[in-house]
């Protein structure tokens, strides 16, 4: 059942509020996953009322707080693919036939011979399919551009197994179409990695050597031979 | 949206902890925790269930940095709103009894009619602030109770001793009123 207008509108300034309680507030939730325009109304309250918080005076929490959390996280990177960062390769499991139309497309249409790997990397559609060629290019095909991105430049990074930092590729061109990146098949920044993800930088790509803007789109590795 | 300098610092803190960097995360939390705690410390009263809602809070924020890409809000609003829900959870878990009188400590109408603290409060805390200054005396003291101290329609009535459809009519009225004076100040986007 929807909501009418009305409804959403007061039912999501009391939730943001916090007196929606109870079953009410599940209840709510439950819209708030199911319906967008439920959602869009939450998040225009809370960047209307939650800014207030800021007039509260800072409590410093106590050590043990953060080592609690530290020993709570999981590793990254060494994460099968479900949970919180994969969760985008989750939802796009029903576009899987799309991702295998566009894989198959893709290898047809290949250089020759296997890729080393390859990787499909989404947000919440595949947005580029990634192969590491012998004996020293990676091909990125990007098969959804993203629009309004006129001022940026989107990087490519990868993720080593281990967790750690994030190693840049290089620069991928937002539009339909191939990059190629020269990069040896044995070249340090694709040794033990096992995904791949794309952020949105200043132009020219960031500036710190390190992703400083959201990340768009990311994907597992898929091994396919050996070096 | 337009991000302030620390706005954007903290946006890029939380776009490297999507990516697994640890060491980011953990300027995250140094650059933050304090605000968020003193948020949580409001609503849930006691210490330890404030170190737990941050905890629980943090472990979120970094299970689901990759999402925050798609929120479309200030860093610290994204945050604070994740803080603000675990605290209200913690809270329908554990205060059966309300004992709401004794457990505020702070000035309410003080504070709900303080402009910010801090000089380089943003734009945002200003218009709400402002839009908060133009409710009647008793909507704004209603509207900032519930707020900063998660307190139930019927607490908020036991509190104030006013009838209860009264306090409901109060946030309703009052939240509508907000709604119209952000608008007009271009905070809130008419949907």
């Amino acid at each position: 059942m929807r909501l009418t207008p009305t409804a959403i509108q007061a039912l999501a300034g009391e939730y943001v509020l916090g007196t929606l309680r109870g079953r009410a507030r599940s209840r709510f939730e439950e819209h708030m996953r199911s319906d967008r325009a439920v959602a869009a109304e939450v998040a225009r309250w809370e960047a209307a009322i939650t800014p207030l918080a800021e007039s509260v005076a800072p409590v410093e929490p106590p050590k043990r707080v953060w080592s609690g959390i530290e020993e709570r996280l999981r590793p990254r990177a060494a994460r099968p693919a479900s949970g919180g960062f994969w969760r985008s390769f989750g939802m796009v499991a029903g576009g899987l036939a799309s991702v295998l139309l566009a894989f198959f497309v893709y290898i047809s249409s290949g250089p020759r011979g296997e890729p080393l790997f390859v990787a499909v990397l989404a947000d919440t559609a595949p947005r580029m399919v990634v192969s590491m060629h012998q004996p020293d290019l990676l091909r990125v095909r990007v098969v959804k551009p993203w629009g309004g991105m006129d001022k940026q430049s989107l990087e490519l990074w990868a993720m080593p197994a281990k967790g750690g930092a994030p190693r840049s590729l290089g620069l991928v061109t937002n539009a339909m179409g191939d990059t190629m990146i020269k990069i040896a098949g044995n070249d340090p920044r694709v040794q033990d990695v096992n995904a791949l993800a794309v952020s949105m930088e200043p132009m020219g790509g960031s500036p710190t050597g390190q992703p400083t803007g959201a990340v768009v789109c990311q994907g597992m590795i898929a091994p396919v031979k050996r070096a | 949206m337009t991000l302030d300098a620390t706005q954007a610092r903290l946006a890029g803190l939380l776009a490297k902890a999507a990516l697994g960097d640890r060491v980011a995360f953990a300027e995250l939390y140094r650059a933050t925790s304090s605000k968020l705690f003193a948020v949580s410390l409001r609503i849930v009263r006691e210490r330890p269930l404030a170190e737990e809602a941050l905890q629980d809070s943090f472990v979120n924020i970094w299970n689901h940095a990759s999402d925050y890409a798609q929120a479309k809000s200030a860093p610290t609003t994204w945050m604070t709103a994740i803080v603000r829900n675990r605290s209200l959870d913690i809270v329908r878990r554990t205060r059966e009894e309300p004992d709401v009188d004794d457990a505020l400590s702070v000035n309410l109408v003080d504070e709900s009619a303080a402009p910010p603290r801090e000089a380089e409060a943003r734009a945002e805390a200003h218009s709400i602030q402002h839009c908060l200054g133009e409710l009647d005396a008793e909507q704004r003291q209603t509207i900032a109770l519930a707020f900063f101290h998660g307190l139930t329609h019927s607490e908020l009535a036991e509190h104030l001793r006013r009838p209860l459809g009264t306090v409901k009519t109060h946030i309703r009225r009052g939240l509508l009123k907000l709604k119209d004076c952000l608008m007009r100040t271009g905070d809130v986007e008419r949907g």
